[in-house]
């Protein structure tokens, strides 16, 4: 919900609130209102008749005596206290033949040592008459306000917020790769100034962090590898000297060991890098077309495997990716899937085998990537072939971090990426909708795949 | 050819020294920016070979004094930072190829030819060894005339063979040319085994030399001095 609109509700709350019970107060405060008024009139009337009493006369048909009801009572009933009540409640108006409202007002007065009691009455508009009145008022006045602090909530919100909006601009466009340190708006409003300078500073250190990291794993990355690229010249040069065949071992071991510690370090350094977020997708690229071209590239060992290829490659298929990831990410997944190939497993599913051969199964659409290729049962499990230095068969000679950096690719893209192994078939699916599971892909596709398999 | 090796490592610019020596290449080498424009004010070269990193400055910003005044050398820049901008930014400065640390000096080999081939000797791009012969635009080998057929990757490690004559070529090495990054995943050096084999067997069935041998332990050699 928009602050604009939080901020709305609550001011219409609190209005309804302070309304009803101003509703009531006025209501009451009417009703109260028109008693005192009707009688203070009525004791200013009983006063002039007990005037006229006084100076004798006949004054039986005169207006005052028109609803007034004088009696002599004895000294008994002569009330020690107030000189004057009044009631209220509903009586019959004769004159409108129905039960109105009425006000009674009772004085007493003592006139030449006799003891009077006048009583005179009148029918004022009843409370539940108004009632509706009040309501119908007060409604009007909540409409009114209510269009008014919408209105004016959108306008002075917008004026009010606008720094802040632009901030949240500047923040949402920020780039830890960018050069500069951010520019907020000035503002007056001291807790926005406050945020500002908060953002400012946090985005600032984010930045130097980021540019050291990025500095010390370039630096590392030079430090290391001219010693090794030494190493390695040497030992190129030392292979062509003169040597003896147990020389020859020694001096190919440690190619071997170095050949490791350069691709160790390199992917480590690609690790971080892609960590880092260095490649970023500037523009979708084809995937399709990447996938052709890596099971090209990938072609010739296939065919000395005696591997099957089956595609099913829909063209045109675009993913946001930067091109060298989505080079590496095909290419990693390819040759794992060639590497750890072994034929004649499917027979296990219970469907035939083909005669000795190894597969790879292929298929690309805009969902996703599924690759299958037959293999031996991992030793751990799968979700694990993905953590660093984590091999499925311990003996192998790779080392074992080929899979980490897919998932660090499909990580930063956001693509959902799982790992099974089914019925002698090691699967990798990758979705390429943030929306749709890498293992719904996988029902999806399981079907075709399996029918695949038949002869 | 003539070479110039700006390069601030002297063991590693020693090791390039050593190996393009035996080839018969005349190199001079610079440990500096300011030291290698001297050098460039004097002499031509046929080959600059740049590393990016140098104490006194990047060797990216050579990039332009090399493109104006040494229009016919051909740059290679050396990095150990396999970073993208760099390899995209010494590309777009003039520099006409980039390998990055640690390389074998093979493979350097290759790409200084490599690069020669393209720029130098114009359209004709035939490397020719006694009966052997590769076209490496149409990327036919021949022996003799008989046309090999021959797969991408193995005339691609035919012609590694070539350049690199009465070397010996390691198993990593090779493994290395023909596969680029992708050997992360294919320290399986059957493969280069079963390239050698088969290329082997095709030259051979063609009729020609077997030149290349086996080095007992390390890899292979190209032989040129392999009599019948």
């Amino acid at each position: 919900m928009r602050l604009t609109t939080k901020f709305t509700l609550w001011y219409f709350g609190i209005m309804l609130v302070v309304l009803l019970i101003g509703g009531a107060i006025v209501y009451y405060e009417i009703q109260w209102k028109i008693s005192r008024v009707e009688v203070v009139r009525h004791q200013r009337l009983n006063d002039i008749i007990a005037l006229q009493i006084r100076e004798g006369g006949d004054y039986t048909a005169h207006p005052t005596r028109k609803r007034a009801a004088i009696t002599l009572i004895s000294q008994d009933s002569f009330p020690a206290g107030a000189a004057s009540f009044y009631t209220r409640g509903t009586g019959w108006n004769p004159e409108f033949q129905s039960n109105e409202y009425k006000l009674v007002v009772t004085s007493f007065y003592t006139i030449n040592g006799s003891h009077y009691r006048i009583m005179t009455y009148s029918f004022i508009p009843s409370f539940y008459q108004l009632l509706p009145g009040v309501v119908d008022s007060f409604k009007w006045i909540l409409l009114l306000l209510l269009v008014l602090v919408v209105i004016s909530g959108g306008l002075i919100s917008k004026y009010i917020l606008a720094p802040f909006k632009r901030t949240m601009r500047m923040i949402q466009s920020f780039d830890l790769k960018q050069k500069g340190s951010i520019h907020l708006p000035r503002t007056r409003t001291s807790e926005f100034r406050e945020l500002n300078e908060f953002l400012t500073k946090m985005t600032d250190k984010a930045r130097e962090d980021y540019q050291s990291l990025k500095e010390f794993t370039e630096n590392a990355s030079h430090e290391l590898q001219t010693p090794t690229a030494i190493i390695r010249g040497k030992l190129d040069l030392l292979m062509e000297s003169d040597i003896r065949d147990e020389q020859a071992i020694l001096i190919a071991e440690m190619q071997n060991a170095l050949e490791r510690l350069s691709r160790i370090h390199s992917s480590l350094t690609l690790l971080t890098k892609l960590e880092n977020q260095e490649y970023e997708a500037k523009e979708p690229v084809c995937i399709s077309r990447l996938m052709r071209e890596a099971l090209n590239a990938f072609g010739e060992l296939m065919e000395m495997k005696s591997l099957t290829v089956q595609t099913e490659i829909e063209d045109q298929v675009y993913v946001p990716l930067h091109a060298s990831l989505a080079d590496l990410l095909l290419s990693n997944l390819v040759s794992n899937a060639i590497r750890h190939n072994a034929p004649n497993m499917v027979a296990a599913a219970g469907i035939e085998p083909t005669a000795g051969q190894g597969m790879i199964f292929v298929s690309l659409n805009h969902e996703g990537l599924v690759i299958a290729n037959t293999g031996r049962e991992p030793q751990i499990p799968t979700a694990e072939l993905f953590e660093r230095f984590k091999k499925g068969n311990p003996g192998s000679d790779s080392i074992g971090i080929g899979l980490a950096i897919v998932r660090q690719i499909c990580d930063l893209s956001h693509f959902d990426i799982i790992y099974e192994f089914s019925s002698g078939l090691h699967i990798v699916a990758i979705s390429f909708q943030p929306r749709l599971s890498a293992s719904k892909l996988l029902q999806n596709l399981s079907l075709p795949l399996q029918s695949t398999l038949q002869p | 050819m003539k070479v110039l090796i700006i390069e601030d490592n002297q063991e590693l610019a020693r090791n390039i020294h050593d190996f393009l020596g035996r080839e018969g290449y005349i190199c001079e080498t610079s440990e500096t920016l300011e030291g290698a424009k001297e050098k460039l004010g004097f002499f031509q070269y046929d080959c600059i070979l740049l590393d990016i990193g140098l104490p006194d400055g990047n060797g990216i910003s050579l990039l332009n004094l090399i493109r104006a005044e040494h229009k016919e050398s051909n740059v290679l820049i050396i990095s150990a930072k396999n970073a993208l901008d760099d390899k995209i930014i010494g590309l777009e400065k003039g520099a006409d190829d980039y390998i990055t640390k640690p390389f074998h000096l093979a493979e350097l080999h290759a790409r200084i030819r490599a690069v020669y081939r393209r720029k130098n000797l114009g359209g004709a791009s035939i490397v020719e060894f006694n009966e052997i012969s590769l076209n490496t635009d149409t990327f036919e080998a021949r022996i003799n005339d008989t046309l090999l057929d021959t797969t991408p990757k193995e005339f691609d490690l035919l012609l590694y063979f070539l350049v690199n004559k009465n070397r010996v070529l390691s198993r990593q090495a090779i493994a290395a040319h023909l596969w680029g990054d992708y050997t992360d995943n294919l320290a399986n050096f059957d493969f280069v085994y079963q390239h050698v084999k088969n290329l082997r067997r095709k030259i051979s069935g063609a009729g020609g030399m077997d030149y290349i041998s086996t080095v007992y332990g390390l890899g292979y050699k190209f032989n040129s001095h392999k009599q019948e």
